[in-house]
């Protein structure tokens, strides 16, 4: 297939599936259990872009010179171009084909997140971490191509112009032409729990401990510093908690009830004394982290959901900032 | 004479280099804007989702402050890529954020990792 890259795929080629499909692609090619999908390779992205109704008129605002103060309206005359263009119609079978054989082997009901993954991620000339955005809880295929373009789009969100600006002024020149992105379709983990997992103690750089962040429902409140999640931090030569500090957690996120995307709920007022996590599950997540950090050869940076008992991994990238002593 | 007033503390999560600078509250995306050539020197203080916020800046900030959020924050993650201190979770010890903007303050890291903001005055 050209425009879809499947996870039991073996390619080491960034500029195909973007910096965290790249790392998807790893996990799918080893034992931990990961959710089922596929990425929308950056060919699609393209191809899109290309055979679009509006290209000249995207060109030329890919190829404009902006000031900080131009780049609210550029961003917003982006993204209307995209999200009004049109996918093409064998782009589209091609996704539809993969969909409807995921999705045929589900039976539960269930609902899919598309996640953002650009070409100049985890780039070494720069970071683009939390730049590009992610939509969760899509419904139907309907619903998957709206984020999916949701998702092209986001490249271009005010945000994400000022970081490239910025980098121009330190003498790194991305051109809006250049950049790319890849989309990972996943089906969506309606956890109960969730976090982050780095295998060193981050605070201090201390690679004999690993530190891990926990709150109830889906983990974009913790990445997004939505609520103060619980904080706990493991011996790793020999499993023991070192130190457990329960977090706030005043509220969660979950899939809306109602229809597509997630919505914010209020915890109950105990939460801010209860742990998120037992120790069962605190051994499991400790046995994870061994585990990517011993086949990725380096400490993981892990994002991990809890449904029903079983640890998916969603996301792991290397911990880039070891080399920093404080 | 300056005196110190401690206004809050939360969870250093970056370096412990003890830095001083201008407080600034990033409430939306304009603030960024009218910040981008002068970032130099500031401290922002965000709510939540301040990540992609202030990512365009962050290189140039002297620190950052988030009044929720813990070490896998994105925004924890990426002041430590660029080695700037950050402290999450801090509790202001005062009601209104918006008042300490322009003012002068001081981040300092104390044993287990407690990130300490103070006021110069």
């Amino acid at each position: 297939m050209k425009y879809i890259t499947f996870f039991t795929e073996s390619t080491s080629n960034p500029a195909l599936v973007g910096g965290k499909g790249l790392n998807i692609l790893k996990l799918g090619n080893i034992k931990v259990i990961i959710p089922p999908g596929f990425i929308v390779n950056t060919n699609a992205y393209k191809n899109f872009i290309e055979k679009s109704s509006y290209h000249d008129q995207l060109n030329d605002l890919f190829s404009k010179n902006i000031k900080p103060k131009d780049v609210l309206n550029h961003s917003k005359e982006l993204k209307s171009l995209i999200m009004g263009s049109k996918f093409p119609e064998y782009i589209k079978k091609e996704i539809k084909e993969v969909f409807d054989e995921i999705n045929n082997k589900l039976k539960k009901t269930h609902s899919y997140a598309v996640r953002s993954s650009a070409t100049i991620e985890d780039s070494k000339a720069f970071s683009f971490a939390g730049q590009a955005e992610s939509f969760l809880n899509n419904k139907n295929f309907d619903e998957i191509l709206l984020s999916i373009k949701n998702c092209w789009s986001s490249l271009f969100s005010p945000q994400a112009l000022l970081y490239l600006l910025q980098m121009k002024k330190k003498g790194i020149d991305f051109s809006l032409l250049n950049i790319s992105m890849a989309v990972v379709v996943q089906e969506m983990i309606n956890s109960e729990v969730s976090g982050v997992l780095f295998t060193t103690n981050v605070l201090d750089n201390n690679t004999t401990q690993m530190l891990i962040n926990a709150t109830w429902g889906l983990g974009e409140t913790v990445t997004d510093n939505l609520v103060v999640p619980d904080m706990i931090i493991l011996n790793k030569s020999e499993f023991n908690i070192v130190r457990y500090d329960i977090g706030k957690k005043e509220k969660r996120s979950i899939q809306n009830p109602n229809g597509s995307g997630t919505i914010l709920i209020e915890n109950d007022q105990n939460s801010g004394s209860l742990c998120s996590l037992t120790t069962k599950q605190l051994y499991q997540l400790y046995d994870l982290g061994l585990k990517l950090e011993n086949e990725f050869c380096y400490p993981q940076d892990i994002e991990w959901a809890i449904q029903n008992e079983v640890i998916y991994v969603l996301q792991t990238r290397p911990i880039t900032t070891l080399k920093n002593k404080s | 004479m300056v005196f110190m007033k401690k206004i809050g503390e939360g969870l250093s999560c970056s370096i412990k280099t003890e830095v001083t600078g201008e407080l600034v509250y990033i409430q939306e995306i304009n603030d960024v804007i009218n910040l981008f050539d002068k970032a130099a020197g500031k401290i922002c203080i965000v709510d939540d989702a301040g990540t992609t916020t202030l990512s365009p800046i962050l290189s140039e900030l002297t620190g950052t402050i988030s009044t929720t959020g813990s070490a896998g924050s994105h925004l924890a993650i990426v002041s430590r890529e660029f080695e700037i201190p950050c402290i999450m979770g801090l509790n202001f010890e005062i009601e209104d954020i918006s008042s300490l903007n322009g003012k002068k303050a001081k981040i300092t890291t104390e044993e287990e990792n407690k990130g300490i903001l103070y006021l110069l005055e």
